[in-house]
C-alpha cells in the first residue's frame, strides 16, 4: 500500500468532512504532510486513521472519538482553539496556524467555564 | 479488442454500473465526467464493488471498506474489521459464538489485499466501449 497514494485519499475523503464544519487543512503544509503520513501508519497499524496526536485508550467508545477528523466529539474545545488538537485542521477563516496555541481542555474549563 | 458495453445515458455523473462481458465482470465509473473502467470484485474477498461507494476516485468496498482508486485500481488501505462489541467480564470474547472474532481475526491475517485491474475506456458517441484482452 503506498502511503503517497493513501495521503491524497485520506485528504479528498477529511476535505468533505472539515468543510462543512467550518475549518480547513492547515495552511502549514508541511505540517499536513506529516500528520497525515502518520495517520497513515496508524491506519496501516490499527485499520483506522486515529489522531497522530492522541492516546488511545484500548476502549473502543473512547477510541472512536479520536478517529480524524475528530471535530465534532470536540467541537467546542477546538472552536476555542481555533484548530483542532494537532493542528491538521483550522478554522476557515486562519490565516497563520502559527499564531494558535494548543490549549488543554481543562485550561479552558478554569478559564471560559466550558462544559 | 473493443467492446460495447453500455450506453452514456445508462451511467450517471459519479455513478457507478456492474456489466458482464465474456464473463468478466467489469464496474463502469462515471468520475468527473470520465468513464473508468475497473473489476467488480474487491481485491481482498470478492463482494461486488457496485454494492460500494464511490466519492471522487475512490471506490469504497461495501463489505470490508477497501478503498480502491478506480483510475489506477490501487487498494489504497487495508480492510476494517468487523467490530464486535466490547470484551467484558460478564461476556468474554470467547463466550461469543465459539471464538468466531478471532477466527475470523486469524483468517483475515492471511488475506491479501489485491489491487484491481483497470480497463481502457473509450467512448464513441452514446456508446461506452471497453478494451478487454
Amino acid at each position: 500500500m503506498d502511503i503517497e497514494s493513501r495521503k491524497k485519499a485520506l485528504r479528498y475523503m477529511f476535505q468533505k468532512v472539515i468543510e462543512p464544519l467550518g475549518y480547513k487543512f492547515s495552511p502549514d503544509e508541511e505540517l499536513v504532510n506529516f500528520l497525515l503520513e502518520q495517520e497513515v501508519l496508524l491506519e496501516q497499524k490499527h485499520r483506522i486513521p486515529y489522531c497522530p496526536c492522541q492516546g488511545l485508550t484500548k476502549k473502543r467508545s473512547e477510541d472512536m472519538k479520536i478517529v480524524c477528523p475528530c471535530i465534532p466529539f470536540h467541537r467546542k474545545h477546538f472552536d476555542m482553539m481555533k484548530r483542532c488538537w494537532c493542528g491538521l485542521y483550522v478554522h476557515r477563516d486562519v490565516t497563520n496556524p502559527d499564531e494558535l496555541k494548543q490549549i488543554p481542555l481543562y485550561r479552558l474549563k478554569r478559564a471560559k467555564n466550558v462544559s | 479488442m473493443l467492446v460495447e458495453v453500455a450506453k452514456t445515458i445508462e451511467l450517471a455523473p459519479g455513478g457507478v454500473k456492474a456489466v458482464k462481458v465474456n464473463e468478466k465482470e467489469i464496474l463502469l465509473c462515471n468520475y468527473d465526467g470520465n468513464v473508468y473502467a475497473v473489476d467488480r470484485r474487491c481485491g481482498h474477498m470478492n463482494a461486488p464493488l457496485d454494492f460500494g461507494a464511490l466519492e471522487g476516485r475512490y471506490l469504497t468496498c461495501p463489505m470490508h471498506s477497501v478503498q480502491l482508486d478506480i483510475t489506477t485500481g490501487e487498494a489504497l488501505n487495508l480492510p476494517l474489521y468487523h467490530y464486535f462489541g466490547e470484551e467484558t467480564e460478564d461476556e468474554p470474547r470467547t463466550k461469543i459464538i465459539d471464538n468466531y472474532p478471532e477466527h475470523v481475526g486469524a483468517l483475515f491475517s492471511h488475506i491479501k489485499t489485491c489491487n484491481i485491474q483497470t480497463y481502457p475506456v473509450k467512448v464513441e458517441g452514446d456508446s461506452i466501449k471497453i478494451d478487454i484482452q
